[in-house]
């Protein structure tokens, strides 16, 4: 077979490109859920690792975030997967859904981290002169440490985006027909691996690179303010 | 802008550095997995001397299987491929005077690494026409039929209940191409049998298509809950499982089908099949 015939065979025979469109909508789709769910809950988890008693010492809520975060980041993503979508959520039909939320509380472990580093970047004086000049400390913290900490946690949070864009890869496990089981699928028909699986392979790029080139424009606009 | 042209000269080179492997590599084929494991097998052979592995010539043969498709081929108790597949090529290695070494991996990749990365692949294969494209068959070893498990209380009975239907099946099989084509159905992929009837008994699919063996082990194993329907009620045909070889090597093809042949003579295969497969549907 010709390159030129190979080509046609794996994404113009049949309108074979829509199911690659579709493909890609499924794990863009899964991505962006997965990336909202996992601020939210990121930011609560490490707001509560980060809470303290009176006394300085750690809260109940120090501890529920830290056993949380220790059980997602010391499992396999993809076991989690299967144990959502076979058992937690058996019984669930919609599979976009089981497998956001199952990314999503992945990601929400590795964005408390991301958070938590950012609000301990911004300085404790900051905090100090808050409390000094009357505002309580979760005033403090919302109206003074997290703007601040929201610039030191846009480039690792975009980071995150991207990793949970390639990590959705695995939803074929569970059938969800994502850009690389659409591959698969093509390659298991075609009995062709190389043009599914390279042309899989340039679309997850090309949408990677477009998202970097947004996300290192967001980060220049939030400098902007540094010069001065 | 140094930079720029750097990055751009390194990336054409990874490229074409890319592209030259997979071309030498499929240039090679065969030819190149076994002189590499010859040595091993040789130096296995004096050094042990493998009780009953016989008079090896030397020659390994890596056979591919999808150790997901009961009775044909599991994986057995001691974590090894195991089946009336995996029994039978392991029968016909010992005809032919060859090592065989079964290595188990994903159905969909067997025919697109048959020649380079594995031998010949025996996995309960359908002869179709689009696989004879890329391979080349030995005769028929076994007749087959697509089957629908469905819940026990569900009402799918004939071809036109399936229309419009999720269909449940296993990537790259017969019962896949065969799903997709039915009117209206919205079909699940997945990599293993036992998965899409997994999640028929959770409900997100309305039945499942395999093939008639599978079908009825994952059948008696979730008696309770499920049922096989036979294919004639579908009209679905009739399939020859045969084993897949390299395209165009005769030679091996001849070896294959005579150590067939006389499997079937002296009565090796029928105790298999009694062994492997009417044991299994028994129980």
């Amino acid at each position: 077979m010709t390159i030129t015939e190979r080509f046609n065979a794996a994404f113009v025979a049949g309108d074979r490109y829509k199911l690659y469109i579709s493909g890609l909508g499924i794990t863009l789709e899964i991505a962006l859920f997965a990336a909202i769910l996992g601020v939210v809950i990121g930011t609560i988890l490490a707001l509560m690792k980060l809470s303290t008693k009176e006394d300085g010492k750690p809260t109940v809520f120090y501890y529920i975030a830290t056993v949380y975060v220790d059980i997602i980041r010391g499992t396999p993503s993809v076991l989690q997967l299967l144990i959502m979508w076979f058992i937690v959520m058996a019984s669930s039909n919609n599979g976009i859904l089981v497998a956001s939320l199952s990314f999503g509380l992945n990601s929400a472990a590795y964005v408390s981290e991301i958070v938590r580093g950012g609000i301990l970047a911004v300085d404790k004086g900051q905090m100090e002169a808050g409390r000094s000049l009357g505002l309580s400390k979760a005033q403090t913290m919302q109206y003074i440490v997290l703007p601040q900490a929201m610039k030191n946690v846009i480039p690792p949070l975009g980071n995150e985006f991207i990793t949970l864009i390639k990590e959705t890869a695995i939803v074929g496990y569970v059938s969800l027909a994502d850009l690389t089981r659409v591959a698969n699928q093509v390659a298991s028909r075609t009995y062709d691996a190389f043009m599914p699986l390279i042309g899989a392979a340039v679309i997850y790029f090309v949408v990677i690179k477009i998202l970097t080139l947004i996300l290192g424009n967001i980060e220049r606009r939030m400098r902007k303010s540094d010069n001065r | 802008m140094k930079k720029k042209i750097f990055a751009v000269t390194v990336a054409m080179a990874m490229a074409t550095m890319m592209l030259s492997g997979c071309g030498s590599s499929s240039q090679s084929k065969a030819s190149e997995a076994v002189p590499s494991e010859a040595p091993a097998s040789e130096a296995a052979s004096t050094e042990a001397a493998a009780p009953d592995a016989g008079e090896a010539t030397g020659e390994t043969l890596i056979v591919g299987t999808n150790a997901a498709f009961p009775p044909f081929e599991y994986v057995g108790d001691d974590g090894q491929p195991d089946g009336f597949d995996v029994a039978l090529i392991k029968a016909i290695g010992e005809k032919i005077g060859a090592n065989v070494e079964v290595q188990d991996m994903e159905f969909d990749s067997l025919v697109s690494s048959i020649g380079n990365k594995i031998d010949m692949a025996i996995a309960g294969m359908t002869v179709t026409e689009e696989r004879k494209n890329m391979v080349d068959f030995s005769e028929p070893y076994y007749e087959a039929v697509q089957s629908v498990i469905i819940p026990k209380d569900a009402a799918i009975s004939s071809a036109e209940d399936l229309k419009g239907a999720a269909i449940g099946t296993q990537l790259g099989t017969t019962g896949n191409f065969l799903a997709e084509d039915i009117e209206g159905a919205s079909v699940s992929t997945y990599n293993k049998g036992v998965d899409a009837v997994n999640d028929l008994i959770n409900g997100r699919v309305d039945c499942v298509i395999i093939d008639k063996n599978p079908a009825e082990v994952f059948g008696a194993q979730f008696a309770d809950k499920l049922t096989v329907l036979p294919g004639s009620q579908f009209d679905f045909e009739v399939e020859n499982y045969a084993i897949a070889l390299p395209k165009g090597n005769t030679e091996l093809a001849d070896k294959v089908n005579a150590a067939l042949a006389d499997l079937k003579a002296d009565g090796t295969y029928d105790k298999l099949v009694s062994e492997y497969i009417d044991g299994a549907t028994e129980k």
